[in-house]
């Protein structure tokens, strides 16, 4: 992929040392397009927030390269990463994390300050941002007055509001009903597509699979595309075929399996 | 630029303060006390030295003339034989010499009240703000001793064992140390049994000479005396108190620099603890470490300032009502006292700021990514 805006080469984080060593993420390379939605998904604890991390320029990797334009963040110098980090990335957490103790105006305003725009053209836009958001009549209104899905629209809000070129969220719809997460999914496809904004997401929510371009599977620290893996037909567990514990042949086609257990279940039920 | 409120910024660090309200403004009374613990001590240590040196800079007298060796009058003795006060009249620059005799007393009220007094007889008198000069066997007191005695113009005290008449009040001598009392030099010699000594020489000078050249004539000329002149002697009389308190305003000064780093330091980093979470993320969003830093700072350098401005209200209003409550306690505040203060408090600021910047400028951008507890 020649048009890639971000491209990951080799990227390692790796905690602790010796006995203690662990590989959060180990050797993943990864390119994401202008305007494509990326879904990463995996286990807890597989390393899917430090990746997210290490791409958003949040987290220094332990080895591998990350280019944003042409530029390696990884080796970046600290001041002017934050910078960077302003103009070209935006956040979306899966708490929200407004600021408390500003108004849902001011907490868009405050991400347009970072990246550089100041009084009333950071007014403007914010609220721009959270009328076009349906927020028009809550811009003055503190995070604690508002819902859990008009909270996650201001941080979408605060998120986009430098245009960046890539958006990172962390399970972005893991404190909300299904309606509120349904809205947050149209944003962040409408985000792509209209706004040719690359979106990465991770997340344990199936319904995101829906509006991903593409699915990632991580585990272990080690990037798998979605495709390659296959279905436990006992339990439904995805699986790489080439760490399944246990495999069938039957009629011409195989089954993998986590356990041996599953196979035993699924051989006694077609039984 | 500062961070509480970059220009045309929002002012996070405001807002972050006003949001806890509560915790701000008891961190700013506590500030604001620490400060004025020390400016109001300072403040009436300097109203006693001023109150001290009252009387003698009242006199207008150039040069002071006491017995060799003798710079002060409080806790003091000095004595001159009379022939002292022909020798300085006659030298030359002197325009006016007066003699006078100086006793530290008791006096005291029919009701047996008793007030510390310094008994001067000769020379200037001050102002006589109620009544009129003393006679024979007659005394004027201060109007803050006359209210401690319960006396009054034409009342009867007592001192050293003798009773007088209370034929006037003066006012602007009570200290702490307490007030001046001022009787006929007939009288005093004849309570005192002492008709051929006076204690100190008060001599006005013709304009011819500086006081120090003055000074240092009636030095040579008066023997067994010495001459100084009154600034001198005044700084002398304020070093007498000085020298008693300067333990006492240095170690009240450390507890309210301790009381006034402890309590913005608590709240600093209990501000700074409440809100990591926001610092992370700003951090993530793009603010530098040091702007993040910077933030934490002026939450402290607002507390502060806001202390600095609480103090100063209220040393003004104690300065104000304390006179009205107690005729000895005087608060004088000086320039340098405020300037000290000031250095206090920026002192605070940077030791209470110290932990939570180094606590936000260390904190990781990443951790905004962390969940919530």
């Amino acid at each position: 992929m020649t048009d890639a805006v971000v491209r990951a080469r080799g990227l390692t984080k790796t905690f602790g040392a010796g006995e203690t060593r662990v590989d959060a993420v180990a050797n993943v390379d990864l390119d994401l397009a202008p305007g494509e939605i990326v879904l990463i998904m995996g286990p807890s604890g597989s390393g899917k927030t430090t990746l997210l991390s290490m791409l958003g320029g949040l987290l220094r990797p332990s080895a591998g390269t990350i280019e944003v334009d042409g530029i390696d963040i990884a080796s970046l110098a600290e001041n002017d990463l934050p910078r960077f980090r302003a103009r070209r990335f935006g956040f979306i957490f899966q708490d929200f994390n407004l600021l408390s103790a500003l108004s849902a105006e001011e907490n868009v305003a405050v991400g347009l300050n970072v990246g550089g725009a100041r009084g009333r053209d950071a007014r403007e836009r914010s609220y721009d941002l959270l009328r076009v958001l349906g927020l028009g009549k809550r811009l003055s209104f503190s995070p604690e007055q508002l819902s859990g899905g008009e909270k996650q629209r201001v941080a979408i809000a605060r998120a986009v509001a430098n245009d960046p070129a890539v958006v990172f969220a962390d399970e972005p719809t893991a404190n909300l009903d299904s309606a509120h997460g349904a809205e947050t999914m149209r944003l962040l496809r409408q985000l792509a597509k209209e706004h040719d904004t690359t979106v990465v997401i991770v997340s344990h929510d199936q319904r995101l699979r829906e509006i991903a371009d593409r699915v990632l599977w991580l585990e272990d620290g080690r990037l798998k595309a979605m495709s390659a893996l296959v279905r436990d037909p006992s339990c439904g567990m995805l699986i790489d075929p080439a760490q399944a514990r246990a495999r069938l042949h039957r009629d011409g086609a195989t089954f993998y399996f986590c356990s041996r257990g599953c196979m035993h279940e699924y051989e006694e039920e077609a039984a | 630029m500062s961070a509480l409120a970059l220009p045309h910024s929002v002012p996070i660090a405001r807002r972050q303060l006003s949001r806890r309200r509560g915790t701000t403004a008891a961190a700013i009374v506590g500030v604001a006390m620490a400060i004025l613990l020390m400016l109001a001590l300072r403040a009436i240590f300097a109203g006693m030295e001023a109150r001290l040196t009252a009387y003698i800079d009242g006199t207008h007298a150039d040069v002071v003339v006491a017995q060799q060796g003798v710079t002060t009058m409080h806790m003091t003795q000095s004595a001159l034989p009379r022939s002292a006060l022909a020798a300085a009249r006659a030298t030359p620059g002197v325009a006016e010499a007066d003699a006078i005799i100086y006793r530290a007393a008791f006096l005291e009220s029919h009701a047996g009240r008793r007030s510390v007094v310094a008994a001067v007889a000769g020379g200037p008198l001050p102002k006589i703000v109620v009544g009129r000069a003393p006679r024979d066997a007659e005394i004027a007191i201060d109007r803050g001793a006359a209210e401690k005695l319960g006396a009054a113009v034409g009342s009867s005290v007592r001192i050293f064992g003798t009773p007088l008449t209370v034929s006037g009040e003066v006012e602007g001598t009570a200290a702490i140390s307490g007030s001046f009392a001022f009787l006929s030099a007939a009288t005093l010699e004849r309570i005192l049994h002492l008709p051929s000594a006076v204690s100190y020489l008060l001599v006005r000078g013709d304009g011819s000479v500086s006081p120090a050249v003055l000074a240092a004539r009636l030095d040579a000329r008066i023997p067994g005396a010495t001459a100084t002149t009154r600034p001198a002697f005044a700084a002398s009389e304020r070093r007498v108190v000085s020298n008693m308190t300067t333990g006492i305003v240095r170690a009240m000064t450390l507890i309210a620099l301790v009381i006034g780093v402890a309590v913005a330091g608590l709240v600093a980093y209990g501000q700074a603890l409440s809100q990591l979470r926001d610092y992370g993320v700003l951090r993530a969003l793009g603010i530098s470490a040091s702007r993040a830093a910077a933030l934490a700072v002026s939450q402290v350098a607002a507390i502060v300032a806001g202390g600095i401005a609480i103090a100063l209200a209220l040393l003004w209003l104690m300065a104000e009502l304390l006179p009205a409550l107690s005729p000895t306690l005087v608060l004088a505040i000086r320039r340098q006292d405020l300037a000290q203060a000031v250095g206090f408090a920026l002192v605070v600021a940077l030791l209470a700021a110290a932990l939570p910047v180094i606590r936000v400028a260390r904190l990781d951008p990443a951790t905004a990514f962390r969940r919530a507890k």
